[in-house]
């Protein structure tokens, strides 16, 4: 029934059983991505080992690396909630409009109760928020997809646009500060109901435990309990899945509101670690790049978090092509899907 | 599992941890940073660096505002050659801000530039967690304590636009002017709102007619504003745009007359070209920089919610050049006006002010303060257009 | 005001109809490119940049074109050479897209360019309603009201066209009668990303007449969410195009004349009313994709 069956052969990546060749491909193929980014800063008139150079010690610098550890917990939580639908054979690109709802919903929550209730409680409300949100939002492409058979990658990412137009609709109006000089964002979350530092006056905070916890939670739901088998089966082979009677429909709903979930949470860390107010743009392609961190790391929870930091580290290295190079800030994106392509270049599509 | 895949997956799996522990062994080391400025502080803030930074939120060539404050830091540079001058395009307004200026600040910078409103917390930041560096915000305020090494300036950029108003009210053959922007923030009611009164003020059936973008800088949408208003019988179109060459053209193809922002733009526009507003900021820049290198910055007038404009003089915003199709007698008024806003009980928003609704917001014979202009969220009687707001 | 939008519509929906009756194109060949949005970017770009250089609009557009097939093969190769899964290669292609643009553009921000300019159609562009919504725009636009056409009978009414859809629906037959379905995909991805980047020519050299960092902005998306909407039928592209034109137009038509809705309730309304097309006409449409494509859809690897 796959393509791959019925394909002639000669069409099919050739398998490479011979270690010795092996090798030097594998490291032709991590070497290249930078090599041919080197070439296109080259290009741009930047020396290319400088470049490199600089971007190694900007990351050394310890306020930086504190930086790519915030970065990467909500980068995990972004991968995750792209993961865990890609196991169900779903496709969530609506990661940064579902971050968008997590983080207004947690920023409606927090805004009410945080001058009136302790800070513990504000923030556990406000992560029921913010993953009720998201799970919500994706919820509705879950629905549709089951219902009018609409791909849900496509519904997921208009509704990208759509969330970001929700909260700047809030932060010009009903929810802007009244404080803030006429500027467009909400009013700061209480110092109380903020994330807390592990070492205060430190950028590093506790996201990054949420993170951590999620990475585990996800693990041993899709490893470990019977609803993650059955959404791997249903991820394998869904007309087989339907033929055993398990209940597909239900399966697929349930991963996308997971995966909203997820994102929710990202939006959550990120606005009440690093934000601390609604603003236009703050949610900066993280459910892009957490996208893409999904695939680098093939959706398998634990590796998503080496993915994670990976990408969050070009994307930390981005400032110095900044900087340093005098690159756009955009070109980082070019080391990224350099990256990325050749690690999507060398995976094999699982075999039915 | 093919032997490939497993060798790319522990090859990554390898990359991916020693980042790991890179960067973990990095980010738990002591922070250094914060022990050795706090020991400096003896010294006078802003002083005894090798370099000035300046981070811009767009590309410099955008023909308007980030360009403009480019060609200020070159100003800076060629004033005082000793200093490097850094510069950064493309600053988000997020913690990429902060990191931005920690990196110009590790590189010898004790001067900073953030030249964009939404730079203000990062600048914040930055100022706190470094007391020996001057952090310098473009256009925003603060609220309450102003912190010693840090300080907020801007022009009173509506002057102009209120001046640019008259000559439009005066040109208009259809008494339908139109401007395009892009978010109703502050600044930009505070033009659009200058605009209008300045129109009125030499003729009062002129109306301002606004369209937005919800963009900076989006050329499809500008030039669909820019068609919209142009086919409603609107003559003369202003803009608050980050990019403004798209809009200009187009009204110039259609045979009406252009009001500038930012940048000089009567090139695109030969025939259409009123006037405008541009940006000199080489001057003040310069002269900032001058008070923080002599060690005197805090306390002084720039140490505050600096504003400039035509009564301190030396606005940085000024009036563009007329163009050919302005008459004497315009230019007349729009001294005569000049004269009135610069004196001291003058203003573009002198009362009595009128919003929408009817309601009089600022009361006759009355001035508003810099900090009720800038918090300004209505529109004046006479523009047609709705925003959210209270 | 109606004509004002409508007029709109057709002159902002045919850079995204471009895009569209090129992915229409590569999906009826079985492959799905997200990164449609990348090359319609680069065509952009590579538009805006040569007709700057040489003073001709044309050659930018010739110059578009290549630039968004070059990114396009690079989503071919991808995909069909090494079995990289579509979806998330669109959107590598598409950050490739992003960043070379952001790399090489900035030296033309604000850049001048001798652009296309309209071109009332003799006669025809004086028909009240039809006339300025139809004929009085510039040449690439006349140029997509032939090729929708075109596709149409090209993908139904010729050779070449079955063997595209044959690529598409049951790529061994193809094979049993001696042509390459891998070949017939390549050139199919090609085309569509040929395609997107004159549409990209259409929006840096006739309709804004400027060159920004991402100033697609989206429309690559909403041309293959367009493909899916149309059922794969070129046609219905047109339709669908116009509209999502139409819904951008609206906007500036409101304020314009001083009638205000919300700011960004009208900016969410193109892609609101894209969902609601999808979903009115989804059940039926989905029925009618490319086998090819529907094993893409349900198969997203899992492991």
């Amino acid at each position: 029934m796959t393509d791959t069956l019925v394909r002639p052969a000669p069409e099919q990546p050739k398998i490479v059983d011979n270690r010795a060749k092996l090798w030097p491909r594998v490291v032709v193929a991590v070497l290249a991505a930078p090599v041919i980014f080197g070439a296109f800063a080259a290009a741009k008139g930047v020396d290319p080992l400088a470049m490199y150079a600089d971007m190694v010690r900007s990351l050394a610098d310890p306020a930086q690396a504190q930086t790519v550890l915030v970065r990467a917990s909500v980068l995990v939580l972004a991968a995750l909630a792209v993961a865990v639908p890609a196991r169900a054979g779903l496709l969530n690109v609506g990661g940064e409009g579902q971050i968008v709802i997590g983080a207004v919903c947690a920023a409606g929550v927090g805004l009410v109760t945080d001058q009136r209730l302790p800070g513990p409680v504000v923030l556990t409300l406000m992560i029921v928020a913010a993953m009720v949100g998201g799970a919500a939002w994706a919820g509705i492409a879950a629905g549709l997809r089951l219902t009018v058979k609409v791909n849900e990658a496509i519904t997921t990412l208009l509704m990208n646009f759509i969330a970001i137009d929700i909260m700047l609709l809030l932060i010009y109006d009903p929810w802007k500060d009244a404080s803030g000089f006429g500027q467009p964002a909400s009013r700061p979350l209480e110092d109380t109901a903020r994330l807390p530092l592990f070492v205060p006056g430190g950028t590093l905070n506790t996201g990054i435990v949420v993170a951590g916890i999620a990475l585990v939670a996800i693990w041993w739901l899709m490893s470990r309990t019977g609803w993650g088998f059955r959404l791997r089966v249903v991820g394998g082979n869904p007309e087989a899945a339907r033929r055993a009677g398990l209940r597909v429909g239900t399966l697929l709903v349930t991963s996308m509101l997971v995966g909203g979930a997820l994102a929710g949470l990202a939006g959550l860390v990120h606005f009440a670690g690093t934000e601390f107010k609604l603003r236009p743009g703050m949610t900066a392609n993280f459910g892009y790049v957490g996208f893409l961190a999904s695939w680098l790391a093939l959706h398998r929870p634990l590796r998503v978090a080496s993915a994670a930091l990976l990408l969050a580290a070009i994307a930390m290295a981005g400032d110095s092509l900044q900087i340093d190079a005098n690159l756009p800030a955009a070109s980082v994106n070019v080391l990224m899907a350099m990256v990325l392509l050749v690690v999507l270049g060398f995976t094999r599509r699982s075999k039915k | 599992m093919s032997i490939r895949r497993l060798s790319r997956r522990s090859v990554l799996a390898a990359t991916a941890a020693s980042t790991l522990a890179a960067v973990l062994l990095a980010g738990c080391a002591t922070n250094t940073t914060t022990a050795a400025s706090t020991g400096d502080a003896a010294e006078a803030p802003g002083t005894g660096g090798t370099a000035i930074g300046f981070i811009f939120v767009g590309p410099k060539d955008d023909y308007g505002y980030n360009q403009a404050a480019y060609a200020g830091s070159q100003a800076v540079a060629a004033a005082y050659p000793d200093l490097e001058v850094l510069t950064a395009e493309n600053v988000p307004e997020d913690d990429n801000a902060t990191r931005v200026m920690e990196s110009m600040i590790r590189k010898g910078a004790k001067i900073i530039f953030a030249t964009s409103y939404g730079h203000k917390d990062p600048a914040l930041k930055v100022a706190a967690a470094n007391p020996d560096v001057v952090v310098l915000q473009q256009g925003n305020l603060v609220d309450g304590d102003v912190p010693p090494n840090f300080g907020t300036y801007f022009g009173t950029v509506y002057e102009p636009v209120y001046l640019a108003g008259i000559v439009a009210g005066k040109t208009t053959k259809t008494n339908k002017l139109g401007y395009v922007y892009a978010f109703p923030i502050s600044q930009t009611l505070d033009n659009i709102n200058a605009f209008q009164l300045g129109a009125a003020s030499v003729n009062p059936d002129a109306k301002t007619y606004v369209v937005n973008t919800s963009s900076w800088c989006d050329p499809a949408k500008q030039a669909e504003a820019t068609s919209s208003l142009l086919s409603q019988g609107v003559d003369v179109i202003s803009q608050h745009q980050d990019c403004t060459a798209t809009i200009i053209r187009t009204t110039e193809a259609a045979g009406a007359y252009t009001v500038g922002y930012h940048a000089d733009a009567s090139e695109l526009a030969p025939t259409g070209w009123l006037t405008g507003s541009e940006w000199d900021w080489g001057p003040l820049y310069t002269k900032m920089v001058r008070t923080v290198l002599d060690g005197e910055f805090t306390g002084s007038e720039y140490n505050a919610n600096f504003r400039v404009g035509l009564k301190t003089g030396d606005n940085p915003f000024v009036q563009s050049a007329y163009g050919p199709a302005v008459d004497e007698e315009t230019k007349d008024l729009v001294e005569q006006a000049k004269a009135k806003i610069s004196a001291e009980d003058g203003s573009p928003f002198a009362g009595p002010v009128v919003d929408q609704a009817g309601t009089v917001r600022v009361p006759a014979d009355t001035i508003p303060d810099y900090q009720t202009i800038e918090s300004i969220d209505y529109f004046v009687d006479g523009v047609v257009g709705q925003i959210p707001s209270s | 005001m109606i004509v004002d939008v409508l007029t709109g519509g057709v002159r902002g929906g045919t850079a995204i109809l471009y895009a569209a009756l090129g992915e229409t194109i590569a999906e009826r060949a079985g492959v799905i490119n997200l990164g449609t949005e990348g090359s319609m970017l680069t065509g952009a770009l590579a538009a805006y940049a040569v007709t700057a250089e040489t003073g001709s609009p044309w050659a930018g557009v010739v110059a578009g074109a290549a630039a968004g097939g070059l990114l396009a093969l690079v989503h071919a190769v991808m995909v069909l050479g090494r079995a990289a899964n579509q979806l998330a290669t669109g959107l590598v292609v598409l950050f490739l897209g992003l960043g070379l643009t952001s790399m090489f553009g900035a030296a033309y921000v604000g850049r001048a360019i001798s652009p296309f300019q309209p071109y009332p159609v003799p006669l025809l562009a004086d028909i009240p309603w039809l006339g300025p919504i139809f004929f009085q725009h510039d040449p690439l636009v006349y140029g997509s009201y032939l090729l929708a056409p075109a596709i149409w009978w090209l993908l139904y009414r010729s050779r070449v066209g079955l063997t595209i859809r044959g690529a598409g629906e049951r790529g061994e037959v193809l094979t049993a009668y001696g042509h390459s379905p891998q070949l017939v995909r390549y050139l199919a991805v090609v085309t569509g990303g040929l395609l997107a980047g004159v549409g990209g020519a259409h929006l840096s050299t006739a309709y804004a007449n400027a060159w920004f960092e991402g100033m697609t902005a989206g429309r690559g998306f909403i041309a293959v969410a367009l493909v899916i909407f149309a059922a794969w039928h070129p046609l219905r592209a047109v339709g669908g195009a116009y509209l999502f034109g139409a819904a951008l137009a609206l906007s500036p038509a409101l304020q314009a004349r001083g009638l205000g809705f919300n700011q960004f309730a009208l900016d969410a309304l193109p892609y609101l009313v894209t969902i609601a097309a999808l979903v009115l006409l989804g059940r039926r449409r989905s029925n009618a994709a490319p086998e090819g494509l529907s094993r893409v859809f349900e198969l997203t690897p899992a492991k």
